[in-house]
């Protein structure tokens, strides 16, 4: 039977238990309090507001014949504004490991934080690793148990276990889907439309990494709110394994060379059209 | 959901639109033509509202043949895209036509030629463009796969991938989809892309 | 998000030495979506006098087009160009006209005027104008803008360093901006020449 956490729910007394302090938070699910307003919704509506960067993202992830590829760019956003152009959106687990980070920035890196914990506790526990599955469901658990409370949360939690690699996509409405290709973010569809196309099972590391690195960067192209930094993550039997950050904005004249011209734009009589 | 787009290539310019008439969820036909030809070496790819669509687009049709009759030459296909953002921009602060547009034509000294023209008139000349949903998807497909010389043969190629794209990604995908080209020869259709047929009427 | 804010847009006008220059961003999107980083936002009116026009594309197009037409009007009228100072109140004029239906425009004159004194103006959509003696921004990294140009601008510079000095402000403005930049598009003015320059930008 799955244990659900209810105590952050109870009414605020705090917890003094002395003893077992060293333990508070690591164990238990963390409880956090509820505030005391009588309009909990709209305190909730206002409370969202105010901690939502990080939501143009473009992050992505694949199994192919070698393991599993996993990308992102690394812009956070308030509204037009670009807050950080070096946002770390793959968040490394464990060395097996990795998540990536769509939505709000906190809850993806506090979330991801608490996973490691307990993906650690159970290797502890068990004297070996959490599965990919294993570890996205608790994930996928916990979030489904705030639903409905404001967390935003997309992400993708990419590993090799025992079976192999796993790639699994969970987000805060309490979905979990299991895949072999997934993409979240603002800038998702542009890089769906590199990916989809570019992707063979058969492909090389090398291949996979281009493939990977080139859907963010079309991604950056076209979305607003994606850019700064293309980072490329492999996880394979060994771990995983940072393969490049390359910053976009040099992708860009990479992929692209400005051929020499004199004078590039004429200036007519008529400049509209 | 909607999806028009288009691209220039090598002495040619094609659209393509997808032909789905819908209301809510109701599909009305799979077999609607929504790209114009506007004169022999003129289309027009249209999406938005189904009524601004139909009656915009041949009031502009009409209007370009007019001008073809009083002074016994065409529009240049700049002349007709800056007519067509002129008809939308006075509506726009009127009763706005719900149209985005993809006019793609063929001139004889200046060679194919691709606007962009969305609801509130903002026009402006592209190598590849794209509408609705679809967009999200093929955009990005053309800008990896696009090249300004592209022969016909790949550019449909090109085409290909992003209906499958459009097919497989988008959550109410259009099933058919209409592909036209313009070219030194003229204006015409070129091919459909259908995965589903309308039930014919058997002849009586 | 505001409509001034839905194709995005970065200007600046900056005041030297018996110069002016006047620089923008290139791109025209659809709130997040980038359309085309080949999008002109600075015009020229005459060879002493550019107007730039942030907000609105469609908007900025129409009243470019109507501020074209008005000053050929003066110009057969006066047999002369317009004086930046006069351009200005024809623009803010026509601006009010709009008083309860404004251009979602926020212009930026820039001109050399007689004894090719500098002119530089912004105003509102509306048409309330703005004078300044350094320099004046607009659009959606106006914010940006602003810090950048008042820790970079110099009063006196010369037009190459002028043109150093409005670029830099420009593409570290667009840095912090979603929706603006993918390139820039820059004009110096002297009394004897106008160079053009289009600027490298990071294209995320």
């Amino acid at each position: 039977m799955m244990k659900i956490d209810f105590s952050g729910l109870e009414s605020a007394v705090l917890r003094s238990c002395p003893n077992s302090e060293l333990f508070d938070g690591i164990s238990t699910t963390p409880s956090f309090q509820i505030p005391s307003t009588t309009d909990f919704d709209g305190f909730q509506k206002e409370a969202i507001q105010m901690v939502k960067p990080a939501k143009g993202t473009t992050t992505l992830a694949f199994i192919f014949k070698e393991g599993v590829m996993v990308a992102a760019d690394s812009r956070a956003s308030m509204g037009g504004y670009i807050s950080s152009q070096s946002v770390k959106k793959i968040i490394e687990i464990n060395p097996y490991m990795l998540g990536t980070m769509a939505g709000g920035a906190a809850d993806c890196q506090f979330w991801h934080r608490n996973l490691g914990i307990k993906c650690r506790l159970h290797e502890l526990a068990n004297k070996r690793r959490i599965s990919v599955t294993g570890a996205s469901k608790l994930l996928a658990n916990i979030l489904y148990s705030y639903r409905g409370m404001g967390l935003s949360v997309g992400t993708m939690i990419a590993g090799w276990d025992e079976k192999g690699p796993g790639l699994y996509y969970v987000d805060s409405e309490g979905g979990r889907l299991k895949g072999t290709r997934f993409s979240v973010g603002s800038g998702s569809p542009y890089a769906y439309g590199v990916l989809d196309n570019g992707y063979r099972y058969d492909m090389s590391v090398e291949e996979a990494a281009e493939l990977a690195r080139r859907a963010i960067y079309h991604a950056t192209f076209r979305d607003g709110a994606s850019g700064g930094v293309a980072s490329v993550y492999y996880v394979g039997p060994e771990g995983w394994k940072k393969l490049s950050g390359d910053d976009v904005g040099e992708l860009h004249y990479m992929y692209y060379p400005v051929e020499p011209t004199a004078v590039e734009q004429e200036m007519t009589e008529v400049s509209v059209a | 959901m909607e999806s028009v787009f288009g691209l220039v290539g090598k002495g040619f310019a094609l659209v393509v639109a997808d032909s789905s008439a819908v209301h809510s969820i109701l599909v009305h036909k799979s077999n609607e033509d929504k790209i114009m030809i506007l004169d022999s070496h003129k289309l027009m790819g249209a999406s938005g509202e189904a009524g601004d669509r139909a009656q915009f687009t041949e009031y502009i049709q009409k209007n370009v043949a007019l001008y073809q009759f009083r002074n016994g030459i065409p529009l240049t296909t700049p002349a007709a895209a800056n007519f067509t953002r002129g008809e939308l921009a006075t509506a726009l602060r009127k009763n706005p036509y719900m149209v985005n547009i993809i006019l793609a034509g063929y001139d004889k000294e200046t060679g194919p030629s691709l606007y962009f023209i969305d609801y509130i008139a903002t026009l402006h000349k592209v190598d590849k463009a794209a509408f609705g949903y679809g967009s999200y998807f093929s955009l990005a497909m053309m800008d990896r796969h696009y090249r300004n010389d592209m022969s016909v043969e790949e550019a449909i190629d090109l085409i290909d991938k992003c209906i499958m794209e459009i097919r497989s990604r988008l959550v109410v995908a259009p099933p058919n989809f209409v592909i036209k080209i313009v070219d030194k020869d003229g204006a015409r259709e070129y091919a459909w892309r259908e995965s589903i047929k309308d039930a014919s009427i058997p002849a009586a | 998000m505001s409509i001034f804010e839905y194709n995005g847009s970065a200007l600046v006008a900056m005041v030297g030495k018996n110069c002016f220059a006047i620089a923008s961003d290139r791109r025209l999107g659809v709130q997040l979506q980038t359309i085309a980083t080949d999008f002109q936002k600075i015009y020229k009116i005459h060879d002493k006098l550019f107007i730039g026009l942030s907000g609105l594309g469609t908007d900025a197009q129409t009243l470019y087009q109507r501020l074209v037409f008005r000053h050929k009007l003066y110009q057969l009228r006066e047999e002369r160009d317009m004086k930046p100072e006069t351009f200005a109140s024809l623009v803010s004029a026509i601006l009010y006209e709009k008083r309860f239906g404004p251009y979602f425009c926020q212009p930026v004159i820039a001109g050399l005027g007689a004894e090719d004194k500098p002119f530089i103006c912004t105003m509102d959509s509306i048409g309330a104008k703005e004078l300044a003696k350094d320099f004046v921004v607009a659009g959606t990294a106006s914010e940006s803008l602003y810090g950048a140009c008042e820790s970079m601008f110099k009063p006196d510079m010369e037009p190459e360093e002028l043109f150093e000095t409005i670029s830099q402000a420009l593409l570290s403005s667009v840095d912090r901006d979603c929706l603006s930049g993918w390139g820039g598009h820059v004009y110096v003015v002297t009394p004897t020449e106008v160079t053009e320059r289009i600027l490298k930008g990071r294209m995320d």
